[in-house]
């Protein structure tokens, strides 16, 4: 659950994660962007191999949730993080409990729920 | 004074239950105040074996006027038809249901099971349960489509699972002081004062909702629970977080889900394996949508309104 604000100092380490998360996308990680989470039974699959990771299993994170730097789909159904409804626009921040990281707006990932 | 019998077929007990911890009135100020006889209640009535047969007798004979009769819970039908899987007072209880719905002049179903069927009518429905005027959506049920009381109303609907203990008083108050003329129905028979607006109306979570702040969590204070946790609040028709429970919270309010139970197709997805406290989406939007938005609208507004959003929205404003 998150606070009832964000420290200075929690923004600066959320800055600098998104920015390490960033570079490990950008530079060659393979993150499993299909299939998508659509059915119940293939969210829980991907749910349950994210629960299963250390919380500070970045690289893990991002291969298993199939994140991207760019958004997923096109037009109507464009799967960006910041329509997301675990996304917080402010902080820039998931918070699907499984995740818990700092990611862009128009990144994406095959758990987005709109 | 008017004469109230209620009988329970297949049931838990729930709106008997509920009906006892009622407040606004309460069961005794229906006695005390409202000139309600309560001929039979099965946790209030006196009579037994031969002397309650002998009352329901007089009932359908018209020694007895029956001004209003209560129903709570299933009309059992099974086995093929026969009904002898819920036998009372000698017979199976669907006959005295049919024989008694006959002769009141106002029939009120109370609870899921006896309006629509709720969850033993849910497949593979083994005792051949229905409602009394519907199953599930169909309209039809036990007496009937055309049924009408003798007063010319259909069966009055209030569902819930169970209902709320003063929708239930309120509306035996309302038919046993001669304002039942005053009452609207919707098209399942459901008093519209109670069942026009939705849960969702007075939710303490609305500003979340309208920021598209998601709860990922049970009990979590912070966000709505429509997107994740499955809630049906905004598709589900009844005056929870208006008529509160124990005059003190809801569902909602305290965190969970709201179950849609006031709705025909209550318990939603026959409870299949996934389908309950989980919203269900396809292609990550949600099956069923606030009531009268379409997708493209709802794609729509999300973005607006998590492009508006603004800072508290996303953070626990409840704090200590």
């Amino acid at each position: 659950m998150s606070e009832a604000r964000v420290s200075s100092e929690q923004q600066a380490a959320d800055k600098a994660l998104l920015e390490h998360l960033e570079s490990r996308l950008a530079g060659g990680l393979e993150p499993e962007i299909e299939p998508r989470a659509y059915s119940h039974e293939e969210v829980l699959e991907v749910v349950g191999r994210l629960q299963k990771l250390d919380s500070n299993d970045y690289d893990a994170k991002l291969v298993v949730g199939g994140f991207t730097l760019e958004p997923y789909g096109v037009g109507e159904d464009e799967q960006a993080c910041d329509t997301c409804m675990y996304y917080q626009v402010h902080r820039e921040f998931c918070e699907l409990p499984e995740l818990m990281l700092p990611v862009g707006p128009k990144w994406s990932c095959r758990l987005w729920r709109i | 004074m008017a004469n109230l019998l209620w009988l329970q077929g297949g049931a838990c007990s729930g709106n008997t239950m509920s009906f006892l911890n009622a407040e606004e009135p309460s069961a005794c100020d229906l006695v005390t105040d409202f000139g309600i006889n309560v001929l039979w209640h099965p946790s209030l009535g006196m009579e037994l074996g031969d002397n309650l047969q002998q009352m329901l007798r007089d009932c359908i004979s018209g020694k007895i006027k029956l001004d209003i009769f209560v129903f709570e819970g299933t009309v059992v039908q099974a086995p093929d038809g026969t009904g002898e899987w819920n036998r009372f007072a000698g017979r199976p209880m669907k006959d005295w249901v049919r024989e008694l719905s006959d002769v009141a002049d106002f029939v009120v179903g109370l609870g899921d099971c006896a309006t629509w069927g709720g969850i033993p009518a849910t497949a593979p429905n083994p005792t051949d349960s229905v409602g009394l005027q519907f199953l599930k959506r169909d309209h039809g049920g036990f007496l009937g489509k055309g049924f009408t009381s003798k007063a010319g109303l259909p069966v009055i609907n209030v569902p819930g699972c169970p209902c709320h203990p003063d929708w239930v008083t309120q509306i035996l108050v309302g038919v046993a002081t001669g304002h039942a003329g005053d009452l609207t129905l919707d098209e399942f028979q459901r008093p519209k004062t109670f069942f026009q607006s939705f849960t969702q109306t007075g939710c303490t979570r609305n500003m979340h909702f309208a920021y598209k702040v998601s709860a990922t969590e049970f009990g979590q204070r912070k966000g709505c629970l429509f997107y994740d946790l499955g809630c049906r609040g905004p598709m589900t028709h009844s005056p929870c977080n208006r008529i509160l429970w124990n005059r003190q919270s809801s569902k909602t309010r305290a965190g969970m889900p709201c179950m849609g139970c006031t709705e025909p197709e209550f318990p939603f997805f026959d409870l299949a394996p996934g389908t309950v406290f989980k919203t269900q989406t396809v292609m990550g939007v949600p099956k069923d949508l606030p009531e009268g938005v379409d997708k493209k609208g709802y794609v729509k507004l999300t973005g607006a309104a998590k492009a508006a959003a603004p800072e508290w929205a996303e953070q626990d404003i409840f704090v200590v």
